[in-house]
């Protein structure tokens, strides 16, 4: 990253095909559309270019850090297409999600494995819930009125999965 | 799975920001407690450190190969390299877009603030603006401020949340071009308020003065000419 920040093509270029393949997952995974993921990773590069030199590797790892910016770029993008784009999302949505249990029972060890773990404790409404809000950016009220379920029950489904997430991954 | 207690306020508040589940609105208040509140900042960092790996739990896709000299071709020449607009540049881009936003905020605070009667539009270009960031820290505006040339005052707005230390008091200062700053008076967390400015200071709220906020023993800095505590917020006053 210091290298980044100083100005070096290549230093990004080296970050770039050692995370372009999860990232331009995260934009799809959100977006559903290829176009879309392929304009938001852009901007995203371009963003960790330009944003270098604030990257403090005492608060944050880089893909913690690059994932973030990735999908809060997905996310505005998301938005920006207006509330029809959340009632589309839906079958997209199952499909994918089926994708992810899959994979993740391939994942033996690691930090994602153990988050996998913790999450796969969770009942499926909890899971499904946070799964939503991370890749979608679903407010509250969207979550609520997709999960046909009452604002205050989504909320604490949410906080107590947080919670036991939490309690699970430091025990 | 180990029950735990429920999390606090501060840590429910930083996971759902880290989450993705807040309100616009919310989103905002969260950044700009994070910006403010150290402990709050590090709870988001490590909520979002804990969630990250939901994003390795996807099959990763490669992307076109045309894509690399796409954003090769977009990317802006840095600052160090020496060459045309550099970090500096985007450092400046991305206040001024946040002034923007901040700017309409400002308006709207200074038409809610203006008795009916005396409604009238400033001279185009005079009306200026300043949104206060840290100056270190992540680039979310903690003050608003707008000098209004018609009623001759500043109105400024605090976003920093109430509560947090009754010990000290922010203080308000201009720096123009001389580089001398001169005391203004004291803005409350969360408080928005209009300051009538004398007539000594009025040539020095020019475009391009800095306005920063100290922090303070109660009664202020104990010079009349400099800040006595370390300064928590500074911007430049611009055209909106």
């Amino acid at each position: 990253m210091t290298r980044i920040a100083a100005g070096e093509r290549a230093a990004l270029q080296q970050l770039y095909d050692a995370t372009s393949a999860k990232l331009f997952a995260v934009c799809l995974r959100i977006l559903s559309d290829r176009e879309d993921a392929e304009d938001i990773l852009q901007e995203v590069y371009v963003t960790i270019w330009r944003r270098a030199d604030r990257f403090d590797s005492g608060r944050a790892g880089v893909m913690t850090w690059a994932s973030t910016i990735a999908r809060n770029r997905a996310i505005d993008r998301l938005r920006a297409r207006g509330p029809m784009a959340y009632a589309e999302q839906v079958d997209d949505l199952q499909i994918a999600d089926s994708a992810v249990g899959a994979e993740a029972l391939l994942v033996t060890a690691g930090e994602n494995g153990r988050l996998q773990d913790c999450l796969s404790q969770l009942d499926d409404r909890t899971q499904r819930a946070i799964r939503t809000a991370f890749f979608e950016g679903l407010a509250y009220a969207a979550l609520a009125s997709r999960m046909d379920a009452p604002l205050g029950t989504v909320k604490s489904w949410i906080r107590r999965g947080l919670a036991r997430l939490k309690g699970c991954l430091e025990p | 799975m180990s029950e735990r207690p429920d999390l606090t306020e501060a840590e429910a508040f930083a996971a759902e920001h880290a989450l993705g589940v807040l309100s616009a609105e919310e989103r905002r208040q969260a950044e700009v407690r994070a910006a403010a509140d150290p402990a709050f900042a590090v709870l988001v960092d490590a909520w979002r450190a804990r969630l990250t790996p939901l994003v390795e739990g996807i099959a990763p896709a490669t992307a076109p190969a045309g894509l690399w000299p796409r954003i090769e071709r977009a990317l802006p020449a840095n600052d160090n390299s020496g060459v045309g607009r550099g970090a500096g540049f985007w450092r400046r881009a991305t206040v001024a877009s946040l002034s923007l936003a901040a700017a309409s905020l400002a308006v709207a605070v200074m038409l809610a603030n203006r008795p009916p009667v005396l409604v009238q539009p400033p001279a185009p270009g005079q009306l200026l603006n300043a949104s206060l960031v840290s100056p270190s820290g992540a680039p979310v505006p903690l003050f608003v401020a707008a000098y209004d040339p018609v009623r001759k005052a500043l109105i400024v707005t605090s976003l920093v949340q109430p509560g947090g230390d009754p010990a000290h008091v922010h203080e308000l200062w201009v720096i123009p071009a001389d580089g001398k700053p001169r005391p203004l008076g004291f803005i409350e967390p969360g408080k928005t308020k209009s300051m009538p400015m004398p007539q000594s200071l009025l040539s020095s709220l020019a475009e391009g003065a800095a306005i920063a906020v100290s922090v303070e023993p109660p009664g202020g800095s104990p010079k009349i000419d400099a800040p006595s505590g370390p300064i928590a917020a500074v911007g430049k006053l611009s055209k909106i």
